[in-house]
């Protein structure tokens, strides 16, 4: 069974998403979560996991931010409230988070995500051993890698397949200060669509922006796994994440659709390289013409990044 | 009259077998090391295992600590042997190990009971749930972020017993440590493996694209100048009584990369602010001489990090540099003759007859002289020292002792 998970950017899309047969929504408040296209209040949670169920389908609530002392107080009574809901699992970044869950909430279940430094079998069975259901795996991990993790690991491995990649955080405001110091006043937030670029390489454009969980950057080009589902596939990689973070609205659930038809193709045994091509070539007219795409680490060697 | 007894630990790098007995001699209770696997600076110098032993052999006699850093987010492969590493560590008496990625901590904890773990700062733990959870999970001791503020340190205090040590001097990754993939995206070098190339120290483009593919640039303001996350480094001499009455088990310096000529002045000041507060906290004042003394190593200006706020554009590198006086290390004390007052000294830069320069000790000593009579290892008379490493003697002003170190305004 393959598992299609999709961000929202809005109670109306998160019905869209599950009305066009994805099967688990990603979504939650940026209080608790990280880089999230929208921040949801509990009652649109509760909204969506309601429509969510009718439709035999699931909800997982991003609870992966770093929480400092201010903030972890308020994790207890959060984790409660979403337990309360029923929503299916949330995701998981901070131990702490962890230890909150077993005390307070005990039967939510919890995926680990804390992205960049989940990049080997024996750290994922560590979380497995600790109660996770499952596990979000860093990016930076190349195919001939997945290959070597996938035995070993029990539980699903969640793969973005679709989507950018976030590749730093930091707690400091870097862009507001880069602004208060050449005395421009500037919108750092994702709606403003800023990115860097390399020294020397001007057609690189990482995103950036800033928002409560402070300041985060994208890989330049963002991941599209189309291409490569068949080996996903083969080597029981089937739980895929789409990203929506800086992929706008109908265009966003029309890529997802074409994930949708990958996956109905794979379930009755018509995958073919051809229908690959198809839906590739859509895939690549509807995304944003200012973002490239490009199949990340999954392409590159071991030894290619030491 | 108020003391304290439990005083913190101070904890220095130490990248070579010379730098962990300069760091002890110069105050440090502990030092971090690196071995030839499994962390995270593959450019610092790294310990073979005999060295150390001879490390370990140092530190005890001088009831002094050595922990090893294997703070490497691993790989498939990468923790290979790592079973067989920890147990060796253990058997050479080192007194922890400072791990981040769970894998390893798992493997130490298995398959070499006794060695104890701290979780490294690249685990980001900024909350004391984070900090009961590692506890629960038999650590020693949680390195904290470097994003938690003093106010943090104390709730965090006040709710776990594990062991915490927190950075007071030094440079500081711009991210949540670990969580910095920048140089793995474009140097093709794995931060979290060791091959961090500081990307976030480099000048980039800020821009928006109003059109698809058009990059329309928003850098410059009248400076001209380009985007950039680097930051200045920190230090927290001004904030000893804090970090002694938060109850900090240790008070971490970083720099492995860093000259004996740092690892000695920066240790030797702490040692002493540490020890002057501890023996009347009530009556303390605070010594300029330490700041001043700081800012001969330094290599950019320095700041608080979070401890107090958030940083602001302040305590990022923009604009013009303040012009920071640079101190060069110019030789070390091998031996003194009371008699004579001469001191015989190793070089290490060069210098020469004319030159002001300044010794410095353990416990703080310091003086400034002239140097106007210089003898090489024949006892030749010679007008200066120009080769690396040569024994020479001079007449010095006051008494040195091994270990005391020469430095000279460039």
């Amino acid at each position: 069974m393959i598992e299609l998970i999709a961000t929202a950017e809005s109670v109306a899309q998160g019905k869209a998403l599950i009305d066009c047969g994805i099967d688990t929504l990603y979504i939650g408040e940026d209080f608790y979560g990280l880089r999230l296209p929208y921040s949801f209040s509990l009652e649109e949670i509760e909204e969506l996991t309601t429509y969510a169920h009718q439709a035999n389908k699931e909800v997982c609530v991003a609870v992966n931010a770093l929480f400092h002392q201010d903030r972890i107080e308020k994790v207890a009574p959060y984790l409660k409230a979403l337990e309360a809901i029923k929503i299916d699992r949330v995701t998981v970044g901070d131990p702490g988070v962890i230890r909150i869950l077993k005390k307070e909430a005990p039967t939510l279940k919890f995926v680990y995500d804390a992205q960049i430094l989940v990049t080997s079998a024996n750290q994922i069975n560590f979380w497995v051993n600790r109660g996770a259901v499952g596990a979000v795996l860093a990016r930076e991990v190349t195919y001939e890698e997945l290959q070597i993790i996938r035995p070993q690991v029990q539980v699903p491995i969640e793969m973005l397949v679709y989507g950018a990649t976030c590749i730093h955080q930091s707690k400091r405001p870097l862009v507001e200060n880069y602004f208060h110091f050449i005395e421009e006043e500037e919108d750092t937030s994702k709606e403003r669509g800023l990115f860097i670029s390399e020294p020397k390489k001007e057609d690189t454009h990482y995103s950036i922006y800033e928002d409560i969980n402070g300041t985060h950057i994208f890989a330049d080009n963002d991941i599209n796994l189309m291409p490569e589902l068949d080996k996903l596939i083969n080597n029981d990689f089937a739980q895929w994440k789409l990203e929506g973070i800086y992929t706008k609205g109908d265009t966003f659930v029309a890529i997802v659709q074409l994930f949708v038809q990958a996956k109905e193709a794979f379930e009755a045994g018509k995958w073919t390289p051809a229908l690959m091509e198809i839906l590739n070539q859509q895939l690549i007219e509807l995304h944003p013409a200012e973002r490239g795409l490009d199949e990340g680490f999954f392409v590159k060697n071991p030894g290619d990044v030491k | 009259m108020r003391t304290i007894t439990k005083k913190p630990e101070v904890l220095a790098p130490a990248g070579t077998l010379e730098k962990l007995k300069t760091a002890i001699h110069y105050g440090a209770d502990a030092v971090y090391i690196g071995g030839d696997a499994y962390g995270l600076r593959s450019r610092a110098g790294n310990f073979s295992f005999d060295e150390m032993r001879e490390g370990v052999a140092f530190a005890k006699e001088r009831h002094a600590k050595v922990y090893v850093a294997a703070n490497m987010v691993t790989h498939e492969g990468d923790a290979d042997g790592a079973g067989e590493f920890f147990r060796t560590l253990r058997d050479i008496g080192i007194h922890a190990v400072i791990v981040s990625d769970p894998a390893l901590i798992e493997i130490c904890a298995t398959e070499s009971p006794g060695l104890p773990i701290h979780l490294s700062t690249q685990a980001s733990a900024t909350n004391y749930e984070t900090l009961e959870f590692w506890r629960e999970e038999g650590l020693e001791r949680v390195v904290l972020a470097r994003e938690v503020g003093m106010e943090e340190v104390q709730a965090i205090r006040e709710k776990t017993s594990v062991e915490i040590e927190a950075f007071i001097h030094g440079a500081m990754c711009i991210s949540y440590s670990g969580r910095c993939v920048l140089s793995n995206h474009m140097s093709q070098r794995d931060a979290n493996r060791g091959g961090c190339s500081q990307s976030c120290r480099w000048k980039y483009d800020l821009f928006d694209m109003p059109y698809a593919g058009e990059h329309r640039s928003l850098v410059g303001g009248e400076t001209e100048e380009p985007f950039s996350m680097s930051a200045v480094d920190m230090s927290m001499i001004h904030h000893i009584p804090e970090l002694v009455e938060n109850g900090i088990d240790s008070l971490k310096i970083e720099g492995r990369m860093k000259s004996i000529h740092y690892v000695s002045t920066v240790s030797n000041v702490y040692r002493q602010a540490i020890d002057t507060y501890c023996a009347d906290p009530d009556n303390y004042v605070f010594n300029q001489e330490w700041e001043d003394e700081l800012w001969k190593v330094a290599q950019r200006e320095l700041s608080t990090g979070f401890y107090y706020g958030v940083p602001t554009e302040d305590e990022q590198l923009f604009g013009k540099r303040r012009k920071i006086p640079v101190y060069g290390f110019i030789g070390q004390v091998l031996s003194y003759d009371e008699e004579t007052q001469i001191a015989t000294i190793q070089q290490r830069n060069n210098f020469g007859v004319g030159d002001e320069v300044e010794f410095y000790g353990p416990g703080f000593t310091h003086f400034t002289q002239t140097v106007d009579v210089l003898w090489n290892e024949d006892e030749e008379v010679i007008d200066r020292a120009p080769n690396a490493m040569m024994i020479v003697k001079t007449k010095v002003a006051a008494p040195v002792k091994p270990f005391d170190m020469m430095r000279k305004k460039k």
